[in-house]
């Protein structure tokens, strides 16, 4: 925490953010371009739903495409704030207390758009709660060996901790919004929300505990989701999808690729509401810099190991597959994936780099970029099978893009609303680390 | 084994630390005429005794690597244990060449004739012959000897005058350490114990063989605090607080480890693909079958039940129970993975087992109660002993 605040002025800043009477200016300008670009995502979503998948570019022999590499891309964005508010609890590393709340916002949002894309390409949207195991006269039940329903449960499991997490986290700074409400509608909304919260000892105590054991659930659910989100690709056989070691290389890879956007929308949140630079400060940004050098070089261990094992199995195809990667048709991804995802992060060697916010951004975007690649690099090993006769090459077709695009139109608005109306910083916890806070005085 | 708690010394370490190489010399007698009595059993189970407490000081290496680069608080109490673990690195450096030595017997890619007749192994001789096996090896070696060396000389130092250089140096050292350490100890898994089956791959093994090696280490140190106490060391120090979290530590390990076993064993059932499903049907013949049972039950269900438990990693003598539990089922883990490939029927127990797990735990054993016995019992200088000491879980 820098400008050494005291307990009044971090509800006085934090909540005051939420409370403007004044809506910025800046504001406006984003979500006047949010909303029109998610509600472009609802028509071509319907347009899809309307005429079918064909209006996508799958075809064989590549028959997943933008879908499902922005479905792991989305969820894979999600982890960093289920790391930070759970892990990052558990290890006792308090300079999450600042950036705790706006990660977890993002990962509530990210699944959300992650969620969609295997939504929508189930060729009948409108049979889908099949999914679910419904007793029915047909006696007809979801197959539980199939990837893609592990994917609904872990998925729909951790949608809802996160969000019972977040809440739960909320609950006391509901609270001080309701106190500080100035008329009888905020401060019944507020009221409501923050569930006959009064702050008393007992309370705290309670909470304290059911976040505690909350943060020891979501602790597994980081690793789980995208574990089960790797064996889509891990179960089949598959050349250079079927490899033992993607369940924690996707993990690495989600936390890698979650870090980097949160240090883009800590970035940005800096730029337009400059009264938080005393709370998201430098040395976060540097921490998380640190974290995206670790993980950056824990998924190049994972794209060197698979190539190793590639060439030591001796068998043509796993062979064929990388060497077709790295100079086949998409090799121009694949060496985006490489530059973005294992020499980009290496400029944070130096601390110098890693203090300078115009170069964490651009880095951050990198690393996303390159993620995006990393799923998509994975999805066309399609492109070249058995048969040199099937061989093609994939393209996207506008409705591809435009679904992409449209989950940031929804993103961002989602987010933008958040900024405005909700505390984008854990003000409870942040007190709770603050100096005066500390009975014996050292820190 | 006197204790002089204001300069955290041991004086008097008394005989008992060489009745260890005694032990060591009977199973050294012991392990040698099962060379010359059946050398093929005899290497294999050389193998899994040197991979079982070569991964403590692995462990060890590492503990040590990313406690200065979190610069954590409550381990700096047993920071000094842990330097011990990963500095007997040298002892290892010479144990390992009788396993040079039975290349012929212990890895059929060393056989010509045999490779000459295979249909894969030709294509990967470019690596797996015997020179270049050799020559990785004492690379592994020269690199975990000189960290090891490095970080210890380096926290001695400390010992007689605190300098920030001194302490930014180690944490310095630390961040290209683990990158070299992640890639040799995955060769080194490979090398070692994957090429047993030259067949068979698994792009995984080299992380699982590393969650066991931190695993075993959590386990030792456990056991270590325990010996601390029975000698009246540092009983005033460490506390409920510092077991609890060794404890956490083991805990989160052991489902680390499953994790990563689980997915080997989850992808290739499910792929049931030949080339890969080999490795478990071969685990699925005759008595076999119940020793890998006993891993994912023994070795990761019950200890998971009881180590949940608050008041497992709070009580001393139960987090030790625990400790020795996953110590025997590292052993079994890796007995599970090396021998299979010379006894493919069923499970034969050998006294050789036996014999090379003393000579080798003995010496380790005397290795580092010598050296922890030598120099303070704990990083005396370091500015966050204090801290350490009065540590509380929140």
């Amino acid at each position: 925490m820098l400008g050494n605040p005291g307990l009044h002025d971090v509800t006085e800043t934090i909540a005051g953010l939420a409370e403007r009477k004044e809506t910025p200016i800046w504001w406006w300008v984003a979500m006047g371009i949010s909303t029109p670009i998610a509600i472009m995502l609802l028509a071509v979503v319907g347009y899809l739903i309307w005429n079918g998948i064909g209006v996508w570019g799958v075809n064989n022999p590549v028959g997943w495409g933008w879908a499902i590499v922005n479905f792991v891309w989305w969820v894979g964005i999600g982890h960093a704030g289920t790391l930070i508010s759970a892990i990052l609890h558990l290890l006792r590393q308090k300079w999450r207390t600042s950036i705790n709340r706006f990660a977890e916002a993002m990962t509530l949002f990210a699944v959300m758009c992650a969620g969609l894309f295997p939504a929508i390409h189930v060729g009948r949207i409108w049979v889908i709660y099949y999914m679910f195991p419904l007793p029915n006269q047909m006696a007809m039940w979801p197959n539980w060996r199939s990837p893609l329903l592990w994917d609904m449960f872990a998925v729909g499991t951790y949608f809802t901790v996160s969000l019972l997490f977040w809440y739960t986290g909320l609950i006391p700074d509901l609270a001080t919004l309701r106190d500080r409400a100035k008329n009888l509608t905020r401060k019944k909304i507020f009221g409501a929300l923050s569930l006959g919260w009064r702050g008393g000892n007992r309370q705290w105590k309670h909470y304290e505990l059911a976040y505690l054991i909350l943060a020891g659930i979501s602790t597994p659910l980081v690793l789980s989701v995208h574990s089960v989100v790797s064996t889509d690709f891990a179960t089949s056989i598959l050349p250079g999808w079927h490899t033992t070691i993607f369940p924690p290389y996707f993990v690495a890879g989600a936390i890698f690729s979650g870090f980097a956007m949160v240090i883009t929308l800590a970035i940005l949140a800096r730029i337009v509401m400059p009264e938080t630079k005393n709370y998201i400060t430098m040395d976060h940004l540097e921490k998380m810099a640190k974290v995206i050098m670790v993980t950056g070089l824990m998924v190049g261990y994972a794209y060197s190991t698979e190539f190793f094992i590639a060439w030591y199995s001796a068998w043509e195809y796993e062979r064929f597959a990388f060497i077709n990667r790295a100079f086949g048709p998409f090799a121009w991804a694949y060496w985006i994936m490489i530059t973005c995802n294992v020499l980009t992060p290496q400029i944070f060697w130096f601390k110098k780099m890693r203090q300078s916010v115009v170069v964490l951004f651009i880095a951050s975007i990198f690393v996303n970029i390159g993620m995006w690649f990393e799923r998509f690099v994975i999805v066309m090993t399609l492109h070249r099978d058995y048969l040199p006769s099937s061989w093609g090459y994939y393209t996207p077709t506008w409705v591809d893009i435009a679904t992409y695009i449209g989950t940031f139109g929804l993103f961002f608005t989602l987010f933008l609303l958040f900024l405005r109306f909700v505390p984008i910083i854990a003000i409870a916890e942040v007190k709770a680390v603050l100096p005066h806070a500390q009975p014996h005085g050292h820190h | 084994m006197q204790f002089d708690r204001s300069t955290y010394r041991i004086s008097d370490a008394g005989t008992g630390i060489r009745n260890w190489l005694l032990i060591a010399g009977v199973g050294l007698i012991a392990s040698a005429a099962g060379a010359f009595v059946d050398p093929k059993q005899f290497f294999f189970s050389y193998l899994t005794a040197f991979a079982f407490w070569c991964t403590l000081a692995l462990g060890g290496l590492i503990f040590v690597i990313l406690h200065h680069l979190f610069g954590s608080t409550w381990s700096v109490v047993i920071r000094r244990m842990s330097e011990t673990t990963m500095r007997t690195m040298p002892l290892f450096a010479v144990l390992v060449i009788p396993i040079l030595i039975g290349i012929p017997w212990l890895y059929h890619w060393a056989d010509p004739s045999y490779v000459a007749g295979d249909y894969a192994l030709p294509k990967k001789a470019g690596y797996l012959n015997v020179p270049f096996f050799v020559i990785r090896t004492v690379f592994y070696f020269a690199v975990w000897v000189t960290l090891s060396i490095l970080l210890y000389r380096a926290s001695l130092k400390q010992d007689e005058s605190y300098t920030r250089e001194n302490a930014k140096y180690m944490r310095t050292l630390s961040a290209p350490a683990a990158i070299l350490y992640a890639v040799t100890i995955t060769l080194a898994s490979f090398d070692w114990l994957m090429s047993l089956d030259a067949h068979w791959f698994s792009t995984i093994y080299g992380l699982w063989f590393f969650s066991g090696a931190v695993t075993a280490f959590f386990a030792y140190t456990t056991t270590n605090v325990v010996f601390l106490f029975r000698h009246n060391i540092l009983k005033e120090d460490l506390t409920p607080e510092h077991f609890h979290d060794i404890g956490k530590l083991l805990f989160a390990f052991m489902i680390f480890w499953a994790y990563m076993a689980l997915s080997q064993f989850l992808l290739i059932w499910y792929a049931n693909f030949p080339k890969e499903t080999v490795f478990y049907l071969a685990r699925w013949s005759g008595s076999w079958r119940a020793l890998t049972l006993s891993i994912p039950i023994i070795g990761f269900a019950v200890p998971f039940v009881i180590l949940i438990m608050r008041i497992t990693k709070r009580n001393l003598n139960l987090l030790a129970g625990m400790a020795w539990l996953l110590l025997g089922m590292h052993y079994v883990d890796l007995y599970w993975n090396i021998m299979p490939n010379l006894h493919t029927e069923t499970v034969v127990v050998s006294w050789m087992d036996v014999a090379t797990m003393l000579f080798i735990g003995a010496l380790f054993r005397w290795y580092y109660l010598r050296l922890f016995t030598q120099h303070a019992v704990v990083p005396v200088n370091d500015p966050k002993l204090g801290a350490s000491f009065s540590f509380v879980n929140q």
